[in-house]
């Protein structure tokens, strides 16, 4: 809780299309936000538009980065929300796979929001109170050329059933949301026959939009009695058959 | 047997992994007899119970990190075989997959590998490859019932069935929400 009474919310990847949008909705919902991203441009630029947000430079991947993050947000009274939303996509058939990249895949995604988990659950169970926001993907279920991505967000779907069973007891909840197809900087590059294809899958027809993702973030964040749950934010293509047309 | 094909059937089905369900796999599959020339079970290593507080950075690596990474290298090695068709089979323990206290480390690993074997199971079908998860009960594998969805996954019938998670724990774990 920061001196403004208000709690605390560090939300990694909170300089890109979707994090932004986190950053903003968790700002709207009473957070004190702090932005951490690997630019220090686009983290600065962030906290100015985010109302409170303060901001740190923050790579995942790097054990002296997570450690500083989470000792500013300490400084800011401690975290109460902790949202692990940066990430990295690079698809590669699994001929092609290369170890290097699948691991680089695997620090990103996985290893650091569970190393982050850990620094920042030992404030919140002193506290007596947290939440644990993961940023999964629809790929834990499975996709088309995406071994590492889709590894590590099924692994990351896994240790949130667990951490949420680990956890519970000391009042911290740990949720994970499966975005779909989300309109950002990184789907812009699509074919555009790829991307009608999967537009078509979708049952509400449309891509997904940030604030789509942000709204679920701030909804769990604050669901003290929803925990260890994985919830799709796909339009529905997660019921629906992903490869249709 | 790390990361060498065990070639005891001539190669009819191997295993590959250093995971602790390696001597039942072993055991169900001597115990049949697959019907296909090409076929590998993989089982994963999988990190001993641990509360979040001891899952350091280094741990983290070790135990998660690398038993991915060496997953993968076997899913590659087993693939590079396959040329023509082939059948792969994931043996996990069905708990971490579930979820367990002190279970974070290998939870990430089990459900990680899950996700691994959905995704090959869709990339891999054009090229005539199955690959399919049993969830076995690790402290009391039942070899039998192993061996019986071995025969029946890596025979002619299991064409049809791919990218599915089959547990084998008469039942354990029926009422938990699986997503």
């Amino acid at each position: 809780m920061s001196s403004t009474g208000a709690p605390v919310a560090l939300v990694t990847g909170g300089a890109g299309g979707i994090g932004r949008a986190i950053a903003a909705r968790m700002a709207v919902a009473g957070h004190t936000v702090v932005v951490g991203d690997l630019e220090a441009d686009a983290v600065r630029a962030t906290a100015e538009e985010t109302a409170g947000a303060h901001g740190v430079v923050l790579d995942v991947a790097d054990p002296g980065s997570r450690r500083a993050a989470v000792a500013a947000c300490e400084d800011l009274g401690g975290i109460d929300v902790l949202v692990n939303c940066a990430g990295v996509l690079r698809d590669a058939r699994l001929a092609k796979l290369d170890p290097g990249l699948f691991r680089r895949l695997q620090d990103v995604n996985l290893l650091g929001p569970l190393a982050l988990t850990r620094l920042a659950a030992a404030g919140m169970a002193a506290r007596g109170r947290g939440a644990v926001v993961n940023l999964a993907s629809r790929a834990w279920l499975g996709t088309f050329g995406s071994t590492a991505y889709s590894t590590a967000k099924g692994g990351l779907v896994g240790a949130t059933r667990s951490l949420a069973l680990e956890l519970g007891p000391h009042g911290i909840t740990v949720n994970a949301l499966a975005p779909g197809f989300v309109d950002t900087a990184m789907t812009d590059g699509l074919p555009p026959e790829i991307r009608r294809r999967t537009l078509a899958a979708i049952p509400v027809g449309r891509a997904g939009r940030p604030e789509d993702v942000a709204d679920a973030v701030a909804y769990l964040a604050g669901a003290s009695y929803v925990t260890g749950q994985v919830l799709p934010v796909c339009g529905g293509r997660s019921v629906a058959d992903p490869y249709a047309a | 047997m790390t990361g060498v094909l065990d070639d005891r059937r001539d190669l009819v089905a191997g295993v590959l992994g250093e995971g602790s369900l390696v001597p039942a796999v072993r055991a169900a599959l001597d115990s049949i007899t697959p019907g296909l020339a090409r076929a590998f079970c993989v089982v994963p290593a999988v990190p001993d119970p641990a509360p979040l507080t001891d899952l350091d950075d280094g741990r983290l690596d070790r135990e998660v990190g690398d038993a991915l990474a060496a997953t993968l290298a076997h899913v590659q090695q087993a693939a590079a075989t396959f040329a023509g068709g082939g059948r792969l089979v994931v043996v996990l323990p069905h708990a971490p997959l579930l979820g367990t206290t002190r279970g974070a480390a290998a939870s990430a690993v089990t459900n990680g590998v899950l996700s691994m074997a959905r995704t090959l199971a869709l990339e891999l079908a054009r090229d005539r490859v199955t690959v399919n998860v049993l969830a076995v009960d690790a402290d009391a594998p039942s070899v039998r019932a192993l061996a019986a969805e071995l025969e029946a996954l890596l025979g002619d019938a299991g064409a049809d069935v791919t990218g599915q998670e089959i547990s084998l724990t008469a039942g354990a774990g029926l009422g938990r929400l699986r997503p």
